[in-house]
């Protein structure tokens, strides 16, 4: 016989070690009359399932064998985008909340479900969360195309309904005001919802919204206040090392992690951010020990990061002991052969060969390190390769990507910090800065030149200045959003050019992508609308 | 050497396992009476894990906005209905929201309707609604209500004598305390009123 229910179109991925709980769960799923079921012991096969097909739910056991857990795993699926917003992740636990810590909003799951449960509360559960779904299906939609302010507006809507739903928008609606750039508004509308009633994400948003606003002092005090408060709360531990390491205080951002770490033993992230507040205060040892906590649990799990062996192995080098630098990255080489080329890894390694006395392997290994695509790289990568190149004495090839990174980005002190120190490190403090000076200068001056000769008319020549420098520093937005709007300034004067519109609709999306709040993009959509008029009047 | 508390917090955690996987059975042949004795079990588990964490001082607490409404109506689903007695939720005044660690209220809950279960002759009435600003849960049978003694709100360790071990009331308690919002503490009260009556009494 076949039920006729809401269900039967859900798609429904179920995660649990355990073979009874599988089959218990399938059975329970199925009385709903679900179709689609699969099934997974194994984060590793679970993720195989998602990729293959789309699920519309995830039911996931909190104790995964193989050293992950629930929160792990969704952490994963979050970070890495596998999943979008309009999946539920539900974790099924036997005793919630007594041992579990909370983690950033974005990585909670959808709900708890408490073992044991009968199928009639599964449907009720996937009943509510279906119809909340719906409630703000178009203040996800505005979410995920990233137009903050119809999700501001949206969220009004649903608060001045006041319903069931009104704290979830609440949190929305801060998040998106600080993702729209209005750190005054954010403070203002957090001081609000506190006054109503004390909440832990609010305090924590409103942490967030002091930050934006430059108001550091205030900022460390509500967070420490609220980890007083509200001590399993992660976030606000990591939120307080950041600000930290940001305001230079790495070695109260390693203390404060720590912190976090005695709380919650069991998170990478965690680990992974005391390693970067180690690294910035130089405490390698630190960096081995937490590394290698999180290699531990990762090794042989499809959560693993290649960076971690990467950092791992940096650390070492600086310790003094370059050959078991070495070891660990030949084999990590060696042994996963997706990292064959990864160029942090490669970088490091030529630094680690290079000390420990190898200068062909090291050459070697700069080769592989160098070959990659450089505009595609993060910075991290790109001063790992910069140091890489000053090790072994190519000082040419490490300024080219260093006045590169700076004209990138152009705004970042912290960046120019680090480059320095990278220089510093090889006996030129003096021509970092001069290096660092020198690189904005040009950049400059390339985007001053062109804007004049736009305003003498000279619209090509200045299209043709812009997109060549865009192309040079594709991370400088200033650069890119000129770019875009002389390229689409020049197609309005001078004739439709479908080569010219798809190199500016790409900057367009560069800078919708990476500053969502520009305002030349206003200029690019007005631009557009008038090509749009002009050439379809021409075309009648 | 192994602390006999963590060994026994272990053990309760597979029990509860194998006690889902035994529900799930039950409940795929039809047989309610099972699934139903099954969940209380580990109901009983709960209670005994909490008080256990309770007394280590790390029963956390997660307060959130939650839905009244939504927790009474599961709860009515989940144990009612049972032998003759009706389970039923009056949800006409309870509000949209308030706030509250649904877990552990849910524990608080569950064992009060359990309790009240055991004494009802027909019929167990659960509510929600607001009264003097704050959020009361109740639960009331139509049995021979609390003894005298037990009336108003009890004291922290006071041994509860109908059936059980006082763990329940006991929890309640601390469970209630836990919910704190500028200054003012939640907590438990029992009454008559043709039938004993549990009230949980939650701060805005």
């Amino acid at each position: 016989m076949s039920i006729q229910t809401p269900y039967r179109d859900k798609r429904i991925l179920i995660l649990d070690d355990l073979p009874e709980m599988r089959s218990s769960l399938r059975s329970q799923v199925g009385s709903l009359g679900c179709e689609t079921i699969a099934v997974s012991s194994t984060v590793k096969d679970a993720l195989e399932q998602l990729k293959a097909q789309p699920f519309d739910v995830i039911l996931c056991d909190y104790y995964l064998a193989g050293g992950t857990d629930g929160q792990q795993f969704l952490e994963f699926l979050r970070s890495r985008n596998v999943i979008g917003r309009g999946v539920l992740f539900m974790m099924i636990t036997a005793e919630k909340g007594y041992e579990s810590v909370v983690t950033a909003a974005e990585c909670m799951p959808d709900d708890y479900l408490l073992k044991p449960f009968t199928a009639d509360t599964l449907k009720m559960r996937l009943e509510r969360l279906f119809e909340k779904k719906k409630r703000l299906a178009r203040v996800d939609q505005m979410q995920d195309a990233g137009d903050w302010a119809e999700v501001i507006a949206a969220c009004d809507e649903i608060i001045a309904a006041r319903d069931r739903y009104l704290v979830d928008v609440m949190r929305i609606k801060g998040n998106a005001l600080l993702q729209a750039g209005q750190a005054e508004g954010a403070v203002g509308f957090y001081e609000q919802v506190l006054v109503m009633r004390s909440m832990p994400w609010a305090k924590l948003g409103l942490a967030h919204a002091l930050r934006k606003k430059g108001d550091t002092v205030r900022c460390k005090e509500t967070l420490n206040e609220l980890i007083a408060e509200s001590p399993r709360l992660m976030a606000a531990y990591d939120l307080l090392g950041q600000v930290h390491l940001a305001t230079g205080d790495a070695a109260a951002a390693m203390a404060i992690l720590d912190s976090a770490c005695t709380v919650s033993p069991n998170s990478l992230a965690r680990h992974r951010a005391i390693a970067t507040a180690a690294e910035v205060n130089g405490d390698f040892s630190r960096v081995e020990q937490a590394l290698g906590q999180v290699i531990k649990r990762t090794r042989h799990s499809p959560l693993r990061e290649t960076s971690d062996f990467a950092r791992l192995g940096n650390a070492l080098t600086e310790m003094g002991e370059p050959g078991r630098a070495v070891a660990l990255l030949e084999e990590v080489r060696t042994s996963f052969r997706d990292d064959a080329n990864n160029p942090l890894l490669a970088a490091i390694e030529a630094v680690a060969q290079q000390k420990a006395g190898h200068p062909d392997k090291a050459a070697a290994a700069l080769a592989r390190a160098t070959q990659a695509d450089r505009s595609a790289l993060p910075e991290a990568v790109l001063l790992a390769v910069a140091k890489a190149c000053l090790t072994i004495g190519n000082q040419d090839a490490a300024r080219d990507i260093l006045k590169n990174l700076v004209q990138s980005n152009p705004e970042s002190k912290e960046l120019h910090g680090r480059i320095v120190a990278v220089l510093s490190e090889h006996g030129a403090p003096e021509l970092a800065k001069q290096l660092v000076k020198e690189s904005i200068r040009e950049i400059i001056k390339i985007n001053d030149d062109a804007v004049l000769r736009a305003k003498a008319g000279e619209l090509s020549v200045a299209a043709e200045m812009l997109t060549a420098a865009a192309h040079r520093v594709p991370g400088n937005m200033q650069v890119v959003s000129n770019a875009a709007v002389a390229l689409l300034f020049d197609v309005f004067k001078n004739g439709l050019d479908a080569a010219k519109l798809r190199t500016a609709q790409a900057f367009q999306q560069a800078v919708q992508a990476h500053a969502p709040t520009h305002p030349k993009l206003a200029d690019m959509a007005e631009l557009m609308t008038r090509i749009r008029a002009k050439y379809a009047k021409a075309h009648k | 050497m192994i602390d006999f508390g963590d060994l026994a917090a272990f053990t309760l955690h597979d029990v509860k396992n194998r006690l889902a996987v035994l529900a799930s059975r039950a409940e795929a042949k039809g047989d309610r009476d099972t699934v139903h004795a099954v969940l209380e079990v580990a109901a009983t588990l709960t209670r005994l894990l909490a008080w256990y964490k309770a007394e280590k001082g790390n029963l956390g607490i997660e307060i959130d906005a939650r839905t009244p409404a939504d927790l009474l109506t599961e709860l009515t689903r989940e144990v009612g209905p049972q032998n003759a007695l009706t389970v039923s939720a009056d949800l006409v005044d309870a509000p949209a929201i308030w706030f509250y660690d649904e877990a552990l209220v849910r524990m608080v809950l569950l064992n009060a309707l359990y309790n009240a279960l055991r004494h009802a002759r027909q019929r167990v009435l659960m509510a929600a609604c607001v009264r003097t600003g704050w959020l009361e849960f109740s639960v009331r049978d139509d049995g021979p209500g609390y003894p005298a003694a037990m009336l108003g709100q009890p004291v922290a360790m006071q041994p509860l004598s109908r059936e059980g071990t006082g763990l329940g009331l006991h929890l309640a308690g601390r469970v209630a305390a836990l919910h704190s919002n500028a200054g003012e503490h939640g907590y438990v009260e029992l009454g008559n009123d043709e039938g004993a009556v549990f009230r949980l009494m939650l701060p805005p």
